[in-house]
């Protein structure tokens, strides 16, 4: 069954479309990444999820139903802008973001989640005192605490540092294996190549990849040779049947154009400078996320 | 309605437990009392130095009998005869020649007055008792560093037309000592109305009626309405710009649908405006029968007073909260505060009007205009004689019906307004969005 089941959906601020003839389904109990480049519609298409904003055309239906309000209680929902009362302490604002959402006593799941993410001691501290990392914990114990069957986290993991991304997804996991579906926002792809089981990107409003990490890598084949230099990017410039070179410093990604052999290649390169390391690889996400929105394409598209 | 009651439990609470809430609770009576006070206290903070007073008097006849009167004034009144303190400036009249070249002897006696030496000049003119005989210089002149608000002007204006009379009937042949209060003044004295008591089946007393219960009782109730619209309802307009610009809206409207988010709003706005209310009346209840002046508690309105309340947080309320998403910083929402509070203003300039002529087609058409009802209803109700008994009703339906109008309204423009970024809240967009939600 799906979760989320979003069918040609269309929405439009002014002249400007905003998600264009979307259709998406959501399986129940997954973690389902959304990327896309600023401004691409991921927060539009969230916002239409959580009944905040509504479709000017099409059905979005959260767990079977059409959207009336009433089942948000269902969602939880984790903006992109962190906003919480500042006066309020902390464990009053759980309290109140979890008891609008569920009847009954919430105290024992917000005094567990303070807990589990290691903010006892600032429970009785007022938001205003909280870093930037801590508030942004305390807004995802507000978006879960509820207990929701789907849980909606626009950019969890942006301004987290390592430590706090690592309570962060493993908190997440740990939300699926309980059988709560997931749906996040973001632009750290390697994060969505680890964590998410299916894959939506969407650039200028309309969906461009939906599926599985393998199943999007298939369509694009094993077309990277990802190789360590001794003398880094500059000695292969120019190589016969590579269509793009993409130099990182200590590893360089190299794009085979279609048709070529990459054993050509390889011997070509190898002939040039020494190698330490090199395999024939599936592009990364992050290699097709600059494929698809990248100034390249970008360019292509406008010509 | 569990969100609702729970965000209104919420914004309650951000409001009452601040400090500010409670100060103000305390100093808003404080200030008020205080000035009055202060009013009392300065009032008998008068000049008591003496004031010098230059008279020119042409027709020979008054500047004696002034001087007079100045003396026996300055006898009897000036000082307190219980504690012996001077409480009043004595008047010293100066009489002065009248010079050939008058112009040149009023400049001198003007420097004079500049110079402090005097405080007036006063010129008598020649045919001061018979002016509509006369042409000219009939009149009597006041020459003073400010003559319009002049307490010695008004002083001299009774001992002068009396004696004048005097020598009027005089000239006319009478002895005014025949009929000595010829000239006495009446003032009818103001009563109310009387009625049957329906229990002994008599007629009662007409009650006295004082400026007080006039002009102070009916403006009580509405300075106490004002007071509670601008705790409840007019920091609405700034908590939710502060809400969207803040991105708290946003998580909010993750948890409550608009509607409830705003409604939860107004409501903690109403619970804040009945807590100080409670306050204030009960306490001014106790206060006002402590000092003796209980018959004046105008009991009757009371219930009125709180209905008109709730009704006028939620009204002024709605209002508020959707000119408060419209905006996108608090720069914006300060300029959204005065079209905000003019429902409210715009009462204040007709009060007076209001009390003197209660009844007028003017006063109850005003107070039957739901945005004033609160306000004006509640004031001509104040007025002794009250209105009309289907007014008060008329009224409030009015103002329920305006009230549902503007929350459903406020609610449309709520909902696009507190996600709307970077949009001015420009007059237009406000109806299109209240129009097509």
């Amino acid at each position: 069954m799906t979760a989320v089941q979003i069918d040609s959906v269309t929405k439009q601020f002014g002249k400007t479309v905003a998600v264009d003839d979307l259709s998406l389904g959501v399986p129940e109990g997954s973690v389902y990444g959304f990327i896309g480049p600023n401004g691409s519609g991921k927060t539009t298409t969230l916002r239409m999820i959580m009944n905040i904003l509504y479709p000017d055309r099409g059905t979005i239906h959260v767990f079977g139903e059409a959207l009336h309000g009433a089942c948000t209680n269902r969602i939880g929902y984790m903006p992109e802008e962190r906003g919480l009362y500042k006066k309020m302490k902390v464990r009053e604002l759980l309290q109140f973001y979890g008891g609008l959402k569920q009847n009954g006593d919430v105290r024992s799941a917000v005094e567990r989640w303070l807990h589990h993410l290691d903010l006892d001691e600032w429970a009785d501290k007022k938001i205003e005192t909280l870093s930037k990392g801590m508030s942004q914990k305390v807004q995802f114990i507000a978006t879960v605490v509820s207990n929701p069957e789907l849980v909606i986290l626009d950019e969890p993991f942006t301004g987290l540092d390592p430590v706090n991304t690592d309570v962060i997804r493993d908190a997440v996991l740990g939300l699926q294996a309980r059988g709560t579906t997931v749906i996040f926002s973001t632009h750290d792809m390697g994060m969505a190549e680890k964590m998410c089981d299916f894959i939506f990107m969407i650039f200028k409003g309309r969906k461009v990849l939906d599926g599985t990490l393998a199943s999007i890598q298939d369509t694009f084949g094993s077309d990277t040779i990802r190789v360590r230099c001794v003398e880094g990017g500059q000695a292969l410039s120019a190589v016969p049947g590579v269509e793009k070179v993409t130099d990182f410093g200590q590893l360089q990604e190299l794009r085979i154009r279609e048709g070529a052999d990459p054993d050509r290649i390889l011997a070509d390169v190898m002939g040039r400078t020494r190698l330490t390391s090199f395999e024939i690889a599936k592009p990364s996400l992050h290699d097709i996320f600059v494929r698809i929105a990248g100034p390249d394409a970008e360019r292509a598209s406008d010509a | 309605m569990r969100k609702i009651l729970r965000v209104a439990q919420r914004e309650y609470k951000a409001i009452v437990k601040t400090k500010g809430f409670i100060l103000g609770l305390i100093l808003a009576p404080v200030v008020m009392g205080g000035s009055a006070i202060g009013m009392a206290f300065f009032r008998d903070r008068v000049d008591t130095s003496d004031k010098r007073i230059a008279v020119i008097d042409r027709s020979g006849v008054i500047g004696d009998v002034l001087r007079r009167a100045a003396q026996s004034r300055n006898e009897t009144e000036v000082v307190d005869a219980e504690s012996g303190k001077k409480t009043k400036p004595a008047y010293l009249i100066e009489l002065v020649a009248p010079a050939e070249d008058w112009t040149q002897q009023l400049l001198e006696l003007s420097n004079r007055v500049r110079r402090g030496a005097l405080h007036a000049v006063l010129e008598i003119g020649a045919d001061v008792i018979h002016p509509r005989q006369a042409s000219a210089g009939a009149g009597a002149r006041y020459y003073a560093e400010n003559p319009a608000i002049d307490e010695v002007r008004q002083w001299i204006e009774r001992p002068l037309n009396t004696e004048l009379r005097r020598l009027r009937l005089m000239d006319a042949g009478v002895d005014p000592t025949i009929v000595p209060d010829l000239f006495d003044w009446m003032t009818p004295q103001g009563l109310g109305l009387v009625s049957l008591d329906p229990e002994t089946g008599e007629v009662t007393g007409a009650e006295r009626r004082t400026e007080l219960q006039a002009l102070l009782l009916p403006l009580v109730p509405v300075m106490l309405m004002l007071l509670m619209i601008m705790m409840g309802a007019s920091p609405l307009l700034q908590a939710v710009t502060e809400e969207k610009s803040q991105r708290i809206a946003e998580v909010m409207l993750g948890c409550v649908r608009p509607f409830e988010f705003m409604m939860g709003k107004l409501l903690g706005g109403v619970g804040v405006s009945l807590t100080a209310a409670s306050v204030y009346l009960v306490g001014g209840i106790l206060t006002v029968r402590y000092l003796g002046y209980g018959e004046y508690i105008p009991y009757d309105i009371v219930p009125w007073f709180l209905a008109y309340m709730i009704a006028a947080v939620l009204m002024f309320g709605a209002l508020g909260a959707a000119l408060g998403s419209a905006c996108n910083d608090a720069t914006e929402a300060q300029s959204m505060v005065f079209p905000s509070i003019l429902p409210v203003l715009i009462p204040m300039f007709v009060l007076m009007p209001i009390v003197m002529n209660p009844n007028s087609a003017f006063a109850t058409g005003m107070s039957l205009f739901p945005l004033f009802t609160p306000l004006l209803m509640l004031l001509r109700q104040g007025v002794p004689g009250g209105v009309p008994a289907w007014q008060p009703w008329v009224g409030l339906i009015g103002v329920i019906l305006t009230l549902i109008l503007l929350v459903w309204a406020g609610g449309r423009i709520f909902r696009v307004g507190i996600l709307m970024q970077g949009t001015p809240p420009k007059f237009a967009n406000l109806v299109r969005w209240a129009l097509r939600g």
